[in-house]
């Protein structure tokens, strides 16, 4: 009984973690269509830029995420202004989009292993050994803190996108662009904020799995898969979905270990997505359109 | 107040206006009729920016529109409630109506173009926190009209307004139509429903494979012997 406690609070807190990784590939798909396959290389990269600032200049990872948020919002706008803008709209862009962000992961890739090898690295905080116990149970500080970052994360963002002008003209263009120009919304705007947004919820992410994770410049394939297969099993783009998807996602893995050896968790997921899409193509919840 | 002259336009190789000149007059209720991919959407889409002109030119309050961004005539004062409705069906009906005063000028009066809104259409203040796209078709209509009127508009563009609407709501669509214009609306109105637009309009254009074949006063064209036999089928 008291395993399964344990194993339930973990699965919650990984779903946490996940529903903020998931979240920025799910804005973008949900406003321009587009799989941003780059997103694993921003994790990845974001993860470099904690450990960079934390080894050189004793900043605190979770110090770091305004500069993340800052630098890869940045960073997303500049991928949108210089070359996702030229892709063709619609479905002819589909194949186009998808080869052109690898490439962007590529680049990004290779370029952490120019600057810092292939050597796996990991952030020691003083605090990372640390646990509290509840009910018996113990659990990291860092998890804790990772599940209260992206909960918060989560509940700005859905506030962002229900309460602000700028948010709603985001939900707008995912859903007929036409009609926000139509009413004056500048639609190419909404598209740099998206991706740029996008981009920095991946950075967060990057942060907050530097902190979970060891990390080398191929880390961050297996999180773009996760976030994919949390974005098909929620529904793309609500809020309510995405955190669901991960919670699933989550229990599926944790609570995979009393069926199929430790090695074959992160298959659990793969096993899910492939269901799922054949057996309900819409999601686990059936809701497609960003609300 | 608007003033087309030999516009052209068109999707791809497909053109659709031969070259339309029409004007449209502060205060006047303007409707422009023909049958079914003469060129009327396409016209309405060229005045609010969403179709690029290929040739010709647009004038709104005598200042060229050509080269007037489409999410910037909103601020002018030009307004379209497209063919239908195209709303934002996972947004409430609250939500549309806001972001149809997305706008600077227009945000800051959102809450006087809010009560005349529910005022015109009461029936949307009770639904306000429902999801547009899960109203009927009627009151979809509502909304378009509601969210173009949030962004205060000089000109009133409508696109077949009352295209697949029950017969109770066609007659309340003109009703509402013949208010905003009495109230001194500029209207640009394009119908199938040729004899109810030209009831309540002042003036009309026939358009025909993209070119305006017949212009005159709503008198005129209904009492037009070739209007009569060609759209009325008299």
């Amino acid at each position: 009984m008291r395993e399964v406690f344990t194993l339930a609070v973990s699965a919650v807190l990984l779903a946490g973690f996940y529903a903020a990784m998931a979240y920025g590939l799910g804005l973008i798909y949900g406003v321009l269509r587009i799989v941003n396959l780059a997103h694993g290389g921003i994790i990845m990269a974001a993860a470099y830029l904690t450990w960079q600032l934390f080894e050189r200049f004793g900043v605190d990872p979770y110090i770091a995420i305004p500069v993340a948020l800052v630098v890869f919002f940045a960073l997303g706008a500049g991928i949108y202004l210089g070359l996702v803008r030229f892709l063709p709209r619609g479905p002819a862009g589909a194949v186009q989009s998808l080869l052109l962000l690898f490439g962007v992961w590529l680049i990004i890739r290779n370029v952490a292993y120019l600057l810092f090898t292939g050597n796996e690295q990991a952030i020691h905080t003083s605090y990372a050994t640390r646990s509290v116990t509840v009910f018996g149970s113990s659990f990291s500080v860092t998890r804790i803190l990772v599940f209260a970052i992206a909960v918060v994360a989560l509940l700005l963002l859905h506030l962002l996108l229900t309460r602000t002008y700028l948010g709603k003209a985001i939900r707008a263009v995912a859903q007929n662009p036409d009609s926000c120009t139509l009413a004056g919304i500048d639609v190419e705007r909404v598209r740099i904020f998206t991706f740029g947004l996008g981009t920095a919820l991946a950075g967060l992410a990057g942060v907050l799995a530097s902190t979970l994770f060891a990390f080398n410049p191929s880390f961050g394939a297996a999180e773009l898969l996760k976030s994919f297969v949390i974005i098909v099993l929620g529904g793309l783009g609500s809020i309510v979905g995405i955190a669901l998807g991960a919670c699933v996602l989550a229990f599926a893995e944790v609570f995979s270990i009393y069926v199929v050896p430790p090695y074959l968790t992160s298959a659990v997921g793969f096993v899910l997505l492939v269901v799922v899409l054949v057996l309900r193509p819409g999601g686990l919840f059936g809701q497609r359109v960003l609300r | 107040m608007l003033e087309v002259r030999d516009l052209e336009a068109g999707y791809g190789d497909a053109q659709a206006l031969f070259g339309i000149s029409l004007s449209v007059n502060a205060g006047e209720l303007v409707t422009l009729v023909g049958a079914n991919g003469a060129g009327k959407t396409t016209t309405l889409r060229a005045i609010a920016g969403i179709c690029r002109p290929a040739h010709g030119s647009l004038l709104f309050e005598g200042k060229p529109l050509n080269a007037v961004p489409a999410h910037h005539r909103a601020a002018l004062g030009i307004a379209l409630v497209p063919e239908g409705r195209e709303l934002w069906p996972q947004l409430t009906v609250l939500e549309n109506l806001e972001l149809g005063a997305f706008e600077r000028g227009a945000r800051s009066r959102r809450t006087q173009s809010l009560e005349k809104v529910f005022e015109l259409f009461p029936v949307l203040k009770e639904r306000a926190k429902q999801l547009a796209g899960s109203m009927s078709g009627g009151e979809q209509q509502m909304v378009a009209i509601g969210r173009a009127l949030m962004s205060r508009p000089r000109l009133l563009m409508m696109d077949e307004p009352s295209l697949g609407l029950a017969p109770v709501m066609v007659t309340h669509m003109f009703a509402i139509i013949r208010r905003l214009h009495a109230e001194g609306l500029t209207i640009l109105l394009v119908e199938q429903n040729l004899s109810r637009a030209l009831e309540i309009a002042d003036r009309g254009y026939v358009i025909e494979t993209g070119k305006v074949s017949l212009t005159g006063t709503a008198e005129e064209l209904l009492t037009n012997p070739a209007v009569r036999t060609a759209y009325l089928g008299i």
